[in-house]
């Protein structure tokens, strides 16, 4: 992402490289001179001198040659201009010729052209003593008459000049490194652009591969209508299981069409009368808009006017700004579960009201002959009848039970409710389980509150739920234990824990609990227990009768009731089953 | 029930081993069946020739269903003074509802004791006039 690597450093042009170049030039100057001189060509007053300059001209050359280029000592940088001043300095002394002079470019150019000032302070002082020197040395240069106009112009024509040429320098090399900047910002910002594009171009492959997985998807479900609305109902998705389901393909629907017009109009108005709302799309989405979303059978008309059952999940769709754009439909045909459903409800009532019909019999006249003071029966005629006639009532407590299964399972289960005294159904059920109780040594410990505790209930359903637990517990509990029936009125919490007294915001419950000594019930069976048909490993290992149905009947009575059951087991240690119901507020 | 005359009872159940069971309650009850048939149309046909004191249907019969004989047999003026007992073996609340919205004066969910039926039978047939 970040482009640093390629970022070209801000170069600051000039002044502090490049040293050896410029001596370079001043060197050749010299050279020049010396080839001049050796030629004749400029005069030779005084050899000596002459050749102390060209000496000390070579010294500067070997000295830049020596220095470090970019030398950070102020004094290393003037050290070969000031050598190569005083080599003309000897030079002008020894020819006596002011063309001489001209050498002082050289030096006097490398100075200005230091960085800082100083380089302009130190040229102005070497051309002063440039000319002073072949003064006090030989003749001089000039007439002495000219020497103080000399010594005067000379330095500051140079100190003028070097600092128009030092500051022209100065402002170059700023401009450079501000454009050098600009320059490397400019390949910082191109970068970022890049790096953005980049990003972007992911971004919308990425958009588009999710809109593709997102349409194959959808296109792939053929058993599942998939149908998506705007908010008014009109269709703008319709997948190839809607086609299948509905039997319209997708161009002669998609924003042509209404979700209603698929549906039946009487079962959409009898649910706007239900809930209150509008007739059409509000009846369909009322309790999605009201919970976030709805599961329930729907009728669908299909286009050839066949219906299907299906079960429609509905939800909100919301579109980039979280706004509310319409709604989804998710349709799974379930015609043939629902039909299975109700035939298997529809068997199970029919063999139900056939087994009464023969135990009807059975039972009658099984009452007529152990009743019948005409023609009285040995003891042991009574006692075979008398097994007779108990597996005749377990029998038919077990078609109950599976009619009544069948009938919470269809929703055909409602309740007669009125005033019931919980302490009268416990005491009734203690009744119940006396003898099954003592004939398997099992105590039973009854501990009711004086005064009736009273709850809006069904008595029939409210007792079937009580010896369900009692005789469970009756049933489980090895000779020897302990049954305890325990009534108390309490007072549920917000939080849902029940206390003795009264708590502000709390709400009167009765609680019922049946507790016993028996084998238990494995941790791992607990959730399960409920559950209709189903037995836990305890009971099939010690071999308790039963079918599995009194627990998820006892569970359906109480939820009608408004109620919970709860359980507290441990295996080897006993079972309580805690049921508890709301009481009427006086 | 000492009643210088017994009441006089119809009884209608297309089971053969119920209603002999019924009318043999009835009997115990101190009742008098004067007919015993197996289904709705043959007990509307019998009650309105001989107009029975109390009438014991099952609910679901051939022909016509206890509750049809129950709503006809109030609906004509020779016969609404009848009392009924219906017999179902539905026990759903429904039912009993729907039997007694038919008119019936009681109604007995299957399987019912004997006893039960006894002492349905003559409490019923205690109301009657004398």
């Amino acid at each position: 992402m970040t482009t640093a690597g390629a970022l070209t450093r801000p170069v600051v042009l000039g002044w502090s490289g490049a040293g050896r170049d410029r001596t370079l030039a001043s060197t050749a100057m010299f050279a020049a001179a010396a080839v001049l001189l050796g030629t004749g060509v400029l005069p030779v007053m005084d050899g000596e001198l002459v050749l102390a300059g060209l000496v000390t001209a070579f010294v500067a050359a070997v000295v830049a040659r020596l220095v470090p280029h970019h030398s950070p000592a102020v004094g290393a940088a003037l050290l070969v201009p000031a050598t190569q001043l005083g080599a003309v300095a000897l030079l002008g002394a020894g020819t006596g010729s002011a063309a001489s002079l001209f050498l002082l470019l050289g030096p006097v150019f490398t100075l200005v052209t230091l960085p800082g000032r100083h380089g302009v302070l130190a040229a102005v002082l070497g051309t002063a003593v440039v000319l002073l020197v072949p003064q006090l040395l030989t003749a001089g240069l000039y007439p002495p008459a000219e020497l103080p106009g000399a010594l005067l112009l000379g330095p500051l024509v140079v100190g003028l000049g070097g600092l128009a040429v030092n500051e022209t320098g100065r402002r170059v090399g700023r401009q450079a490194a501000a454009i050098s900047h600009l320059e490397a910002e400019r390949a910082t910002l191109l970068a970022q652009v890049q790096t953005r594009a980049d990003e972007l171009d992911l971004a919308t492959r990425m958009l588009a591969a999710r809109a593709q997985t997102m349409t194959s998807v959808i296109d792939a479900v053929t058993e599942q209508s998939i149908i998506g609305t705007d908010r008014d109902g009109v269709i703008r998705v319709w997948n190839p299981g809607a086609e299948k389901m509905l039997g319209l393909p997708r161009p002669d629907v998609v924003r042509k069409r209404s979700i209603v017009e698929f549906h039946l109009p009487e079962e959409l108005r009898s649910e706007a009368e239900a809930t209150g709302s509008a007739p059409g799309l509000a009846a369909l989405v009322h309790a999605a808009q009201e919970h976030g979303s709805d599961v329930r059978d729907w009728t669908y008309v299909a286009a050839d006017g066949t219906q299907r059952t299906v079960a429609v999940a509905v939800t909100p769709r919301s579109d980039d700004g979280g706004l509310h754009a319409g709604w989804n439909f998710v349709g799974t045909d379930v015609t043939e579960a629902r039909a299975t459903e109700r035939m298997k409800d529809q068997f199970v009532s029919l063999i139900s009201h056939e087994l009464r019909t023969p135990l009807s019999s059975i039972l009658g006249y099984l009452e007529l002959v152990m009743d019948d003071p005409d023609q009285p029966l040995t003891e042991e005629q009574r006692k075979y009848l008398a097994t007779v006639e108990r597996n005749a009532h377990r029998l038919q407590r077990l078609v109950g039970d599976l009619l009544f299964t069948a009938q919470v399972e269809a929703g055909r289960f409602t309740l007669q409710p009125e005033d019931v005294d919980l302490a009268a159904v416990v005491r009734a059920t203690e009744e119940t389980i006396r003898v099954a109780a003592a004939a398997n040594d099992v105590t039973v410990r009854v501990d009711v509150p004086a005064d009736a505790l009273v709850v809006s209930g069904d008595p029939v359903r409210l007792g079937q739920a009580c010896d369900n637990l009692a005789s469970n517990a009756v049933k489980f509990t090895p000779a020897g234990g302990r049954v305890t029936l325990a009534l108390r009125a309490g007072w549920r919490t917000p939080d849902g824990v029940v206390v003795s007294g009264e708590h502000p915001g709390a709400e009167p419950v009765a609680q019922l609990s049946v507790s016993d000594t028996g084998v238990g019930i494995p941790t791992g069976e607990q959730g399960k227990l409920f559950t209709r048909f189903f037995r836990a490993s305890t009971a099939q290992r010690n071999a308790v009768p039963g079918v599995g149905l009194g627990l998820s009947i006892t569970k359906a009575i109480t939820t009608a009731h408004g109620g919970t059951l709860e359980l507290d087991s441990a295996e080897g240690a006993g079972t309580t089953f805690t049921l508890t119901l709301p009481c009427p507020t006086a | 029930m000492l009643e210088a005359v017994p009441a006089r009872v119809l009884v209608a159940d297309d089971e053969d081993d119920i209603r002999d069971l019924v009318c043999l309650a009835i009997e115990r009850a101190g009742g008098a069946v004067i007919g015993s048939v197996s289904d709705g149309t043959a007990a509307l046909a019998a009650a309105r020739a001989d107009v029975p004191d109390l009438a014991v249907l099952d609910v679901s019969m051939r022909g016509a269903t206890g509750l049809e004989v129950c709503s006809a047999l109030r609906s004509e003026p020779g016969t609404a003074g009848i009392r009924i007992l219906l017999l179902s073996a539905g026990a759903s609340l429904d039912d009993v509802a729907r039997g007694l919205a038919a008119g019936a004066d009681a109604y007995l969910a299957k399987p019912f004791g004997v006893a039960g039926l006894v002492h349905q039978v003559r409490a019923l047939m205690t109301g009657l006039p004398a």
